[in-house]
């Protein structure tokens, strides 16, 4: 509330179609990510990309018609991967109509277009090899809605906690708004009055539209005398209200009652419909508008950043239960592992960790990795070792409603070596076990043939008809090695195993286990 | 407030200045690192004037110099990161390890090669359950005179108990054993000792809790909430779970959003008569007046180099940013006493502190997720007695008919005979499911005798009715030392859970 108002003044932009739609959009390091993955804009619209390559990959910005299956597209180009090449991974379709230049790690291109007429989602991809899946966009065309007409404002005097039933009170000054946009000229009053502002607002069709609201104070819009939205008392307008009506097509009565206490002044209002996109009702522009109401609640990224010792971040990781233990290894090779079920939940190349959710506010919820390719090679906080006959079977699942753990196991914790590399250390019934795990090759380049070997070493007795699980799906046997296959497929090596069902297995036995995983190329 | 004492500095002509808590004791604001966000969870202290800090991000610094008068002598390594939030720091000399208290186990850190950085983390206890909630908090304890290391755990989202053991406290024996100690823990901010080493945590308001609260953690004993207390049949060491309070408002369900059908709630002086093993809040921290957020729990051990409150305690708060005063005495068997405004205008919220043998109280802390008035986003910081002696009310006593009031410093005995000097406010809160509650049941007591002590150094209040389980808030405006001065807190808070035989 006490953000000084000049900011405001600066967010203020009016949104009109013949002006240039003006975007940067970048592309997120080791993420395989666009940082903007929804765009605006009118048909007709001339548009402004200003592309900037952060990777340290070449991507490109491909701009498709609505419906385009774009991973399809540009994995057809491995069909004749060396015309592709050619082409700088460009795919020869008539879907594509705009797009950037393969661009080289921090490189930058502006691209100029004029906006389809018609309107719809038109998405956008990155179509080197292997991007697709994940580095993509939609650029949502929509024209811009009605504003409001014949609108007046009524400035009322007093002081209130909450908005005062205006009906009963006598106005100080009344008049018209010449450019029918809403806001509080703040040449009037600073503190302790309020405003009804009235208008006629003209629905083009009969349908379901969405009012945004957001005041500092209170503030509540009416539409044919009926509440739509309410953010009534006093607060800063850090939150963006809304809620849909049904309206008939044709005229109706908008009325919005706003009132200030004391300390800053803001007043934020749009409305969407299904055919025109989010358009203002007022003069300001909510800072974190961006063509829609929705909440936000993006923190700065805080990426731990690997050098050249491993990183260590235990925390709530998505795929790893409640235990997590992530491990940054230099190289761009990253693991999340879990002391809820005593093993390798998940592996992945590039950046390791965002711990801005963690980090702000009060630390609850699960990150899932920062970098991609990532592979979980036995599903969900799953145990690796297993007494059972019939190894092809399910191994036990993790039920993490009562907060029960796999029985037989006890965490014991993990040492450092000398260069910080963990060794993690936990009891199996009467077993003791040590897992560590070393890195090779680049997992940040591509074609750097990261490879992540992991040594369980195995003292003590084990009971009989004890297995050790490496991966669950389907996997098969290629070339000396086992492949995990999903959505990321992994190459696997381990002296002795065998699949047996939807599981690869080893014996389990006193001794050293080497497991080998790379990612598949 | 200050501006006003301000003002009365600019003429001192006409009037002398009130005295100003920063009068009495000074705070030092320390640099602390660059290279991250030093949002201090706990704090112990090392050999060789070293301090420990570990934080809400996961690390642990080793301070040295932060004892010097010169703040600039102060410097940090980094002992170990990567750990998740640590809410307790505890040294063992015994061994020389450090043992933080982190969301899902204790955790011993062991530096083997002796590099000044930890290399091996061994896993003391993780008994308890987590759920990937962020209000699952753990907050750790120092070494009790046992040996033991207590931890107090947050209930899941505050409200409910979905995973084993949330809202209980736990104690840690020497060899890694988990005893269950105490149940209906709500919302811990600390958990602290005494002078006699007995146990305390603080609790923050809520659901049963009509404020913060400072709680003996007698072993065996319910604090209060009881969405816990579905873990007893874990816990046979406790005997059989206590009968719920209120039980009809307690089955319902939380989600529904109505007033507990049935009228009014119950009160924790009543409940206590049918719920035997339940134990009222030591020190109602009263909401809105005291604090806000009840975090560390501080004895002065100091002897004195702390000035006048020799073996009392202070107790932090994170969103208001400031320290209060807390003197407690043992009335029919249970523990009750007076809190005082002590000291604010720390720079964020206060969640870690701990006093050196030198009297020196450090507090760090960090403003994130619940806002606090400090304004700093974070801070590590040093709270010293000037060497002044402030005018203050020392301790309060409960008596059968009335409460005896000491003070550092002689009384002027006109006004502190005076009884227009004094007032006295009585309430309580509703021992309720509902979130929070307003003080209620309000009495106003006639204070008919104030007798000035010959050393001038205590006044006998006799005062009726006294209000078993109310709180007693004693404004005494009008006193006086003999040197003319008013009290620096002129207002005090006692909570008669028993009034003395």
């Amino acid at each position: 509330m006490i953000r000084p108002l000049i900011f405001l003044l600066l967010a203020a932009l009016p949104s009109h179609a013949a002006e240039t739609a003006v975007f940067t959009l970048k592309t997120m390091t080791a993420q395989m990510k666009y940082d903007t993955a929804e765009l605006h804009a009118s048909p007709g619209q001339p548009v402004k990309i200003l592309f900037e390559n952060g990777d340290d990959l070449p991507h490109n910005l491909v701009f498709c018609q609505p419906g385009t299956d774009t991973a399809a597209m540009a994995l057809k180009q491995m069909e004749n991967p060396e015309a592709a090449l050619k082409r700088n991974w460009l795919p020869d379709d008539p879907r594509i109509w705009a797009h950037s230049k393969m661009l080289n790690p921090h490189e930058k291109e502006e691209i100029t277009f004029t906006a389809p007429e018609k309107p719809g989602t038109y998405p956008y991809v990155c179509t080197f090899p292997g991007h697709a899946l994940t580095m993509r966009g939609e650029l949502k065309i929509a024209p811009v809605g009605g504003g409001l007409e014949d609108l007046r404002f009524a400035l009322y005097l007093g002081s209130w906690k909450q908005l005062p039933d205006f009906s009963k009170l006598t106005p100080h000054r009344e008049g018209k708004v010449d450019d029918n946009l809403i806001h509080v000229k703040l040449d009037d009053y600073k503190n302790e009055f309020g405003v009804v502002f009235t208008g006629k607002l003209t629905a083009p069709k009969k349908g379901s539209y969405r009012f945004f609201l957001a005041s500092d104070d209170g503030a509540r819009i009416l539409v044919d005398g009926k509440e739509v939205v309410n953010a009534d008392g006093i607060h800063p307008a850090s939150d963006i209200k809304e809620k849909a009506l049904l309206l008939e097509k044709g005229d109706h009565e908008f009325r919005l009652e706003y009132f200030q206490a004391a300390g800053n002044i803001e007043l934020y209002t749009a409305w969407k419909g299904a055919d025109f996109q989010t358009t203002p009702l007022s003069k300001w522009l909510h800072p974190d508008w961006k063509g829609g109401g929705k909440k936000k609640q993006d923190f700065a990224p805080i990426p731990l950043v690997v050098r050249d010792e491993p990183v260590i971040y235990r925390n709530f990781i998505q795929g790893a239960g409640n235990r997590g233990i992530g491990v940054g290894y230099p190289g761009g090779i990253n693991i999340a592992w879990s002391a809820e079920s005593m093993n390798l939940s998940l592996l992945w190349r590039g950046a390791f960790i965002d711990a801005s959710r963690h980090w702000n506010s009060r630390g609850g919820g699960h990150q899932a990795p920062l970098g991609y390719d990532v592979i979980k090679p036995t599903g969900e906080v799953t145990p690796a070792f297993f007494v059972t006959d019939k190894p092809d079977a399910e191994w036990p699942k993790w039920d993490p409603k009562n907060g029960l753990r796999h029985e037989g196991f006890a965490w014991k914790g993990y040492s450092l070596d000398a260069k910080r590399f963990p060794t993690f250390r936990y009891t199996w019934n009467e077993a003791e076990i040590e897992e560590s795990y070393t890195a090779e090759g680049d997992g940040n380049k591509p074609g750097g043939a990261p490879t992540l070997i992991r040594t369980v070493k195995i003292t003590g007795p084990l009971p009989a008809n004890a297995w050790f699980r490496l991966a669950a799906g389907p996997v098969e046997a290629r070339d000396a090695a086992f492949v995990l296959k999903g959505a990321t497929s992994c190459r696997i090596t381990a002296a002795g195993a065998q699949i047996t069902g939807q599981n690869l297995v080893i014996p389990a036995k006193p001794g050293t286990l080497t497991i080998t995983y790379q990612w598949a190329q | 407030m200050k501006r006003f004492s301000l003002l009365l500095v600019l003429c001192p002509s006409l009037w002398a200045a009130d005295p100003v808590e920063s009068d009495f004791y000074k705070i030092t604001t320390f640099e602390t690192p660059k290279e991250t966000a030093l949002e201090v969870g706990s704090i112990d202290l090392m050999p060789d004037g070293k301090l420990a800090l570990g934080t809400r991000r996961g690390e642990i610094w080793i301070v040295s110099g932060a004892g010097s008068s010169d703040p600039s002598n102060v410097s940090y390594k980094l002992f170990a990161s990567g750990l998740h939030e640590v809410l307790g720091i505890a040294y063992n000399p015994k061994d020389r390890n450090l043992y933080a208290t982190t969301r899902y186990e204790i955790t011993r850190l062991k530096d083997v090669d002796g590099d000044g950085r930890a290399d091996v983390f061994e896993n003391v206890n993780d008994s308890w359950g987590v759920s990937g909630d962020y209000h699952e908090y753990a907050l750790g304890s120092r070494f009790d005179k046992a040996g033991d290391l207590w931890v107090t755990l947050c209930l899941t989202g505050s409200f409910s108990s979905q995973v084993p053991f949330r809202g209980w406290a736990l104690r840690i024996q020497p060899d890694g054993t988990m005893v269950p100690a105490c149940s209906g823990i709500r919302s811990p901010g600390g958990v602290g000792f005494d002078a006699d080493g007995e146990v305390y945590y603080c609790d923050n308001q809520g659901p049963w809790h009509g404020s913060c609260t400072l709680q003996h953690l007698v072993p065996g004993s319910f604090q209060g909430h009881p969405g816990g207390n579905v873990w007893y049949d874990r816990a046979p060491n406790m005997g059989p779970r206590p009968s719920d309070p209120v039980p009809e408002a307690f089955q319902g369900d939380r989600g529904r959003k109505e007033a507990r059908p049935g009228g009014d709630p119950g009160r924790m002086v009543k409940e206590r008569e049918s719920i035997p093993q339940l134990l009222p809040p030591a020190v109602y921290l009263v909401h809105g007046k005291i604090g806000n957020s009840a975090s560390a729990i501080i004895c002065d051990l100091s002897g004195g180099k702390f000035g006048p409150f020799a073996k009392q305690l202070f107790i932090a708060d994170q969103s208001h940013s400031n320290l209060s005063r807390v003197y407690l005495e043992t009335i029919n068997g249970i523990k009750q006493g007076v809190v005082f405004p002590f000291r604010s205008g720390f720079a964020s919220g206060i969640i870690g502190g701990r006093m050196d043998e030198e009297g020196r109280v450090f507090v760090g802390g960090s403003d994130r997720g619940w806002g606090a008035r400090g304004g700093k986003p974070y801070c590590f910081e040093k709270c010293e007695w000037t060497g002044k002696t402030p005018f203050e009310v020392h301790e309060m006593h409960a008596k059968p008919d009335g409460f005896e009031v000491t003070f550092t410093q002689p009384v002027d005995p006109a006004t502190a005979g005076d009884l227009k000097s004094y007032s006295m406010r009585e309430f309580t809160y509703a021992y309720r499911e509902q979130y929070g509650g307003d003080e209620i049941d309000e009495v106003l007591p006639a204070i008919s005798a104030a007798k000035v002590a010959e050393d001038g150094k205590s006044v006998r209040l006799t005062i009726s009715p006294l209000t078993k389980g109310h709180v007693h808030e004693l404004h005494l405006d009008g006193i006086r030392s003999t040197e003319g001065l008013p009290l620096l807190h002129k207002v005090g808070y006692y909570t008669l859970n028993e009034i003395p035989k």
